[in-house]
């Protein structure tokens, strides 16, 4: 799986990788979009002559046990997908951009207490948060959502506030309290439009950590609910079959690897556009 | 240095630890079997769970008779027995020099302790309706009882062959839940909860010794699991194999042999007569013209399983053929919903318990049935969810079941049993029926019990499900048929190869008190080394510990959430006022919730997490079993990905300009891209399915030595590793080239310094600062995939009981697996952070170096 169609080439690497990227996340989302209305087969029923069908031009990354097209299920899985991954992440940065603007603005204890609640949730790494979530709500998408989202928080706070803080030493910034715009007013008007590119960035690389996350909770059954496809839960219901219908394990498998790896391209190639020091997030 | 200095000791003291652990034990002519479901405790004389029988029936206990494979009676207990003619006597002759496995000789007492207390009102024996026929018990001898009954009972010395029957000693009746002492040629020797129970030969034993020496039945409830356990050898054999979509792969492995018997098993879908719209005749007809039998054996049952039309298996010498008595036909369906004033459609739901046939089935029911006009929700439950909301409380429309117990059609006679079927015929059918002994007669009567059903289409009847048994094809002497819920392993014999003897896994959490004395050491050693500030030192500890209780806030707080009463929440099923009240006692319900979370908090410093609410045992227990496979899981991945990240960075940074460097990083692109349990899928497809080199899973125990331990965690941690390799290359590479940056290293190249002696001596110090701040992530991040990649190899860790636990509502075993966890991550990021202060000179004490 090394073999990714991305060759490293002298001084264009990055922006191969970088339409790589863009034109790879562009193809899963309009698949996503496509599959609110359209779809190549129905995911529903049982179409007893399709099962196990093998790829071919009819059913081009083969079908289930079911006899479900498994591309069509590709596709909807990409909706539940980013639709869950999206979500987690306008919960992350809603909460958490704040939160870190507020750090920086007021500094102190309010800094403080805000950075260790953030390292309070690192040491809940999401799968941890689902499962506590799952014993008492039951498993869900809806679970998955908050689980991820949680996670985002701290991470976007941490993002916003390191950048803010360096930003509050500038002298513009100076020069707008010396006009008596207040701290809030300041974070609003003057941070934020300067961190933005930042924010896009960070939010790219955790919409793909998200993407996994997703995978990873509905693989172990603690996401998104049969009978909507999702691509963990199809890797979990094909596991078994792996030894004659292999197609069922390798195709759900390559689209998150291929989403993950395009996103991470665009994020790179974001990066690397918007700064030009080469400067890793962490 | 430093850092690798640290690293390689800490790894040196665990492999010297995992060394010394004992060697394996083996034993020849062993055979492991897979079983689904795991029994709630092992008295086959205290409750229905079939799975009680599957483990202790016949191997750990036995009866007055015992059932044969072709259903019948023989003697066991009883060497022979007489009835009297009016059949309300019978006198048992009783074996002598019969002994329990802790030495109890047996004789008539036991027989009328074990018959009273399954008889007495309080007994809670699951066939108590039959044993309350018994009027007395008589002993007549030490070896011979007599048995009277209120009315002639044609089939006692079958009901006496059956596990709620067994003989149990006056002195173990009160432990056999956790330590069964039965007479069988088998002796209990130990259970691991949510993993496997093994039985031994029993040397005392009074018949022919069995050919087996042990038996090791291993838990595994999931389909996946259990191809994965044939394919790697963990397991000889599943009576009942639940994974059909491979048999036909397994049909052509010379490995196994298949054997096929008949079931007693219906495959039913089941309807709530008493609901509107389901009381009317022609909306259950409608259903059951608009389902395709065929089609959900294909998708269901994968292909194994005979079309029925009624409550009876084809087996069965008084089986009709009614399987077409409701033709496949969408339009006639439309048309009976239509007269029955449902012309604009239906809405309904369809509740699925987890078995692979019903969930697999209802999506292709739910299909059929939308293509008539009905909507159907799908709504999936746990079986404790499944019993309590649909089988007790009927509140269901559809749902889809198989009833595996044999001759079972008299259910539909019952008041108040779930489908809420009411006939007075049908009744009366069955009430003459168990008054006639004629069996002649008594075929008549069946038959026309089953042409009811068919005509009144209570339900839709799918199919009989056979048993199909897979085992290695040097097994033999198992059992093809079922004419039980129960495994009589006495007369099979092993494959001959030899199986390791598992010994007890480590039973204790390593006491608190031995972490705070590690921590105490390191910290000091931190502090000697790294000449430290304390004050820094100080700071750290206090907030991990601070984190650690706001964890355990938030823990508590999100369990308190649990909507309505956490008591009757958990017990679910069947809770009575009296049991209620004890678990509402045992959590403390009645106190605030203030004081219930200090007694919590001071529950787990002492290392106290709660009893279990599903196996009665302290979760500190369970816990400790399965920390052992998670943690050693997650530090290996965590060795690997360092051992290959670090240096896979530093390679890259110093060929950054070359064509191999950049090839390191597309390779590193694609990792943190693959997600791991589709690495382990891949792995387990090329190196265990296909080139045999690994098991597919599986854990043999750290008592199998330190060797086979790892080779079965090598697997998971390379599946685990690779994505975490791959970002630590990705920063170790930016990190390095940063540095090579700085004007230090510039002053050192001026002075003439080969590039290499650069990259070692100065660089590689200061590089390695931001990359033990991730680590301290890392293992965070691989302590929770640990839990996702434990599904894959099903290793029993901590993954695994967390994800029973949840399905069981066992809230206290949850709140103290992810307590245990946010430790582990917490200590883990302590240690890498007291472990950066060694490298990262700015944390120096002052006058010091």
């Amino acid at each position: 799986m090394t073999n990714v169609s991305i060759t490293p080439a002298k001084s264009t690497t990055k922006n191969v990788g970088f339409r790589f990227g863009v034109g790879v996340s562009a193809i899963f989302i309009a698949a996503a979009l496509i599959s609110n209305f359209w779809t190549p087969y129905t995911v529903d029923g049982f179409k007893i002559a399709e099962r196990f069908a093998s790829p071919s031009f009819a059913h081009w990354f083969g079908a289930n046990h079911l006899g479900r097209d498994v591309l069509s299920m590709i596709m909807i899985g990409a909706r539940i997908s980013i639709g869950v991954a999206a979500t987690a992440i306008f919960i992350g940065m809603t909460i958490g951009v704040p939160l870190g603007l507020f750090a920086a603005a007021y500094g102190g204890i309010v800094d403080g207490f805000i950075m260790r609640a953030g390292d309070l949730v690192f040491a809940f790494p999401a799968i941890l948060l689902a499962i506590l979530i799952a014993a008492v709500y039951g498993p869900s998408a809806m679970n998955a959502v908050i689980a991820i989202g949680v996670f985002n928080i701290p991470v976007f706070a941490r993002v916003t506030r390191g950048a803010a803080l360096s930003l509050w030493k500038r002298d513009y910034i100076l020069a707008a309290r010396m006009a008596d715009r207040n701290r809030v007013q300041i974070s609003i008007e003057h941070i934020l439009p300067n961190i933005s590119h930042l924010l896009i960035v960070q939010g790219t690389v955790q919409f793909s950590l998200a993407i996994l996350a997703e995978a990873g909770l509905s693989y172990v059954g603690l996401g998104v609910q049969s009978p909507t496809p999702s691509w963990g839960r199809m890797l979990a219901e094909s596991q078994t079959m792996i030894s004659f219908a292999p197609w069922l394990v390798i195709f759900p498998g390559l689209a998150i690897f291929l989403f993950v790896i395009a996103l991470n391209l665009v994020g790179d190639g974001l990066n690397k556009r918007l700064d030009p020091r080469e400067k890793w997030l962490v | 240095m430093r850092a690798f200095n640290v690293f390689a000791s800490a790894a040196a003291v665990i492999l010297i630890v995992l060394l010394t652990v004992a060697r394996p034990a083996f034993a020849a002519g062993a055979l492991s079997v897979g079983v689904q479901l795991e029994p709630p405790n092992l008295d086959p004389t205290s409750g229905a769970a079939a799975a009680i029988d599957e483990i202790v029936y016949a191997n750990v206990f036995e009866g007055l008779t015992r059932i044969r494979e072709d259903g019948t009676a023989a003697p066991a207990l009883a060497e022979r027995w007489i009835v009297s003619d009016d059949g309300l006597r019978y006198d048992f002759f009783l074996r002598e020099g019969v002994t329990f496995h802790d030495g109890t000789p047996f004789d008539a007492a036991d027989v009328i302790f074990s018959l009273n207390r399954a008889r007495d009102e309080n007994s809670t024996n699951a066939q108590r309706v039959i044993f309350e026929k018994i009027s007395a018990i008589i002993a007549i001898g030490p070896h011979h009882i007599a048995i009277e009954l209120s009315q002639p009972i044609g089939a006692m010395p079958i009901y006496l062959g059956w596990g709620d029957a067994v003989i149990v000693a006056e002195e173990s009746a009160a432990t056999n839940a956790s330590n069964p002492i039965g007479t069988g040629p088998f002796k209990f020797t130990r259970w691991r909860k949510g993993a496997s129970i093994a039985l031994d030969r029993f040397s005392g034993y009074w018949g022919e010794q069995p050919p087996l020496e042990q038996i090791n039945f291993i838990f595994i409830p999931d389909p996946t699991a259990a191809f994965a356990a044939l394919m790697a050898g963990d397991v000889d054999g599943f009576p009942n194999y639940p994974a059909a979509e491979n048999l036909s792969l397994i049909e052509r492995d010379e490995r196994f042999q298949i054997i096929d018997g008949a079931g007693e098993g219906e495959m039913i879908v089941a309807i709530n007569n008493g609901k509107p719209p389901f009381d009317d005749i022609r909306v259950r007809r409608a259903l059951n013209h608009a389902i395709d039998k065929r089609s959900i054996i294909e998708a269901g049952l994968f292909g194994f399983g005979e079309p029925i039309g009624s409550h009876f298996p084809p087996h069965n010498p008084a089986y009709v053929d009614l399987a077409d008595h409701y033709n496949y036909d969408p339009a006639r369906a439309k048309q009976l919903l239509t007269e029955a004033g449902h012309a604009d459609g239906l809405d309904l739901t369809l509740t699925l318990p987890p078995p692979a046939y019903a969930r697999r089935g209802g999506e292709v029911v739910a299909a059929m049935l939308e293509t008539v006009g009905i909507n159907v929700t799908i709504r999936n439950l746990e079986w404790a969810q499944w019993l309590d909301q649909v089988f007790t409380n009927k509140n269901y429309d559809l749902t889809i079941v198989s009833h595996t117990e044999p001759l079972d059609i008299d259910i539909y006679a019952r008041d108040g049993y779930y489908f809420q079927y009411d006939s007075e015929v049908f009744r009366a059918l069955i009430e003459t029926l168990s008054a006639e002994s004629d069996e002649t007669r008594r075929t008549e009567f069946l038959k026309a019990a089953q042409r009811r059903l068919a005509d009144d289409a209570v339900n839709v009847f799918i199919a009989s499900s056979p048993k199909v048994g897979v085992w290695a094809s040097g097994v033999s002497g198992v059992w093809a048929n079922a004419p039980l819920q129960a495994n009589d392993l006495t007369a099979a014999a092993g494959a001959g190869r030899k199986v390791r003897n598992a010994e007890t896994g480590a039973d204790n959490i390593a006491p608190l008190g031995i972490v705070g004395l590690f921590l105490i050491f390191f910290t000091g050693a931190v502090a000697w080394f790294g000449r430290t500030n304390p004050a820094y030192l100080a700071a750290r500890i206090g907030s991990a510990f601070l984190t650690l209780f706001a964890a355990a806030i938030v823990i508590f707080v999100i369990t308190e959430l649990t909507p309505g009463d956490p008591a009757a929440f958990m017990m679910g099923l069947n809770a009575d006022a009296k049991s209620l009240a004890a678990l509402r006692a045992e959590l403390g319900l009645d106190k605030p919730a203030l004081e219930r979370f200090w007694s919590w908090l001071g529950g787990i410093l002492h290392g106290n997490f709660g009893v279990s609410y599903t196996y009665r045992v302290p979760a500190a227990e369970l816990i400790a079993e399965r920390i052992w496979i998670s943690v050693p899981l997650a530090t290996f991945a965590f060795f690997l990905s360092t051992a290959i990240g670090i240096p896979a960075g530093l390679l890259a940074a110093s060929r950054r300009n070359r064509k191999s460097g950049k090839a390191i990083m597309t390779a590193a692109q694609a990792g943190v891209a693959a997600p791991n349990f589709w690495l382990a899928i891949l792995l387990v497809l090329f190196f265990a399915v296909g080139l045999r080199w690994f098991s597919a899973g599986g854990f043999p125990g750290w008592q199998a030595g330190a060797l086979p331990a790892l080779k079965a965690l090598l697997l998971p941690a390379i599946a685990l590793a690779i994505p975490q390799a791959a970002i630590l290359t990705q920063i170790m590479r930016s990190s390095t080239i940063n540095t090579l940056n700085d004007d230090y290293i510039r002053t050192a190249r001026a002075k003439g310094l080969a590039e290499s002696d650069v990259l070692k001596n100065h660089a590689l110090r200061n590089a390695l600062i931001p990359v033990l701040t991730i680590l301290g992530l890392q293992f965070a991040f691989l302590v929770a995939g640990a839990i996702i990649i434990e599904n894959v190899f099903y290793l029993p860790g901590l993954g695994r009981l967390a994800f029973q636990a949840i399905a069981q509502r066992d809230l206290i075993v949850v709140q103290g697996i992810v307590m245990v966890l946010v430790f582990v991550v917490v200590f883990a990021s302590l240690i890498v952070d007291l472990a950066y202060a060694i490298v990262d000179p700015r944390l120096r004490r002052s006058g010091s170096s």
